[in-house]
């Protein structure tokens, strides 16, 4: 019973805990491998197709790039925590709705 | 998925600029009028943009020893369709592009139409074509959502092929080559991904099934039938 109830939380951790282990055995089998970012990979093969240096792609507009990898994952953990104060908020408020329905 | 700024033509860049603004427009219009039908559109689109959000920031590690990001779009196309869910799409790119040179202005465009438009349109197919059939919502949902992700790497890799045809062998062979990048990266993180949002729509239907039965996402009876089950 519990289990029926649960069975989607518990899908959840077993598939992030899958997810991880895979990656563990990745990184352990692959020594050589970056971790990179597949955009920039992406990046790299279209410089080996077309013979080109990636230097030599310039912005076609202007572009700020974050000075350094701290103020980008700065940047990029206020992204998320953006996203989960709104899904946090609207479930806590959802929350209220149907406990104030329930009484 | 994100094309980097200056690594489309400029003409690639026009042209995919120009799919993606009339379906823009189109998702404008259709926001404005779902939340003027319903008031409890806009806090569950809020979740849908919010999971967008926190999806598309978190950069994983793959089995192809490169790194790439869920996009969380798949519960957006299901309960708003794909036109609602590229105007979501855009503003989380437009972030990405001005704040982290993820992406840029010029292939915004092209990256619209991969993880705005076209991901999320495969999503909510599978979803239309299996919502009317025996097969369980929650698996309908996984599924929508799994193909809505990994759909959008798909196309990313059929823009860059367009672009960029090899010399020998020219688009296939090239698409080939970028699917091995994006795709075969993408599809654990789809996985994963599909599994988190089957268990936010759970919680949904338990929360609110009200305004999922009003916008007609599944029949009244099967939600009905999940909440009394979970």
């Amino acid at each position: 019973m519990m289990l029926r109830k649960y069975r989607f939380e518990i899908l959840a951790i077993i598939t992030v805990l899958a997810f991880c282990v895979l990656f563990l055995y990745t990184s352990s089998v692959m020594r050589h491998a970056e971790f990179a970012g597949s955009d920039d990979v992406g990046s790299s093969q279209i410089s080996k197709i077309t013979g080109i240096p990636e230097e030599n792609f310039h912005p076609l507009i202007w572009q700020w790039v974050p000075p350094s990898g701290e103020i980008e994952s700065a940047l990029f953990a206020l992204q998320a925590a953006v996203g989960g104060i709104f899904v946090g908020w609207i479930f806590g408020y959802w929350k209220g709705l149907k406990a104030r329905e329930g009484s | 998925m994100h094309i980097m700024e200056g690594f489309l033509p400029w003409q690639w860049a026009v042209f995919w600029w120009l799919i993606a603004l009339p379906c823009l427009a189109l998702g404008i219009y259709q926001l404005k009028r779902v939340l003027a039908f319903d008031r409890e559109a806009l806090p569950l689109l809020g979740i849908c943009g919010g999971f967008v959000f926190i999806l598309s920031s978190l950069k994983l590690p793959s089995v192809t020893g490169s790194c790439s990001h869920p996009t969380g779009t798949g519960l957006s196309a299901i309960f708003f369709g794909p036109w609602i869910t590229s105007v979501i799409g855009v503003i989380v790119l437009m972030f990405q592009a001005l704040f982290l040179a993820h992406g840029g202005l010029s292939t915004l465009g092209a990256n619209t139409v991969s993880m705005g438009i076209v991901g999320p349109l495969a999503g909510w197919c599978i979803y239309r074509g299996l919502r009317d059939t025996k097969v369980s919502m929650f698996v309908t949902v996984f599924l929508a959502c799994a193909l809505a992700d990994l759909f959008t790497y798909v196309v990313t890799s059929l823009e860059l092929a367009l672009a960029y045809p090899a010399q020998v062998g020219g688009v296939w062979s090239s698409f080939a080559v970028f699917m091995g990048i994006f795709a075969i990266t993408q599809v654990p993180l789809a996985i994963l991904e599909s599994v988190i949002l089957v268990l936010v729509f759970k919680y949904i239907v338990q929360l609110r099934p009200g305004i999922l039965i009003r916008l007609k996402v599944f029949p009244e009876t099967t939600i009905t039938a999940a909440r009394s089950d979970a």
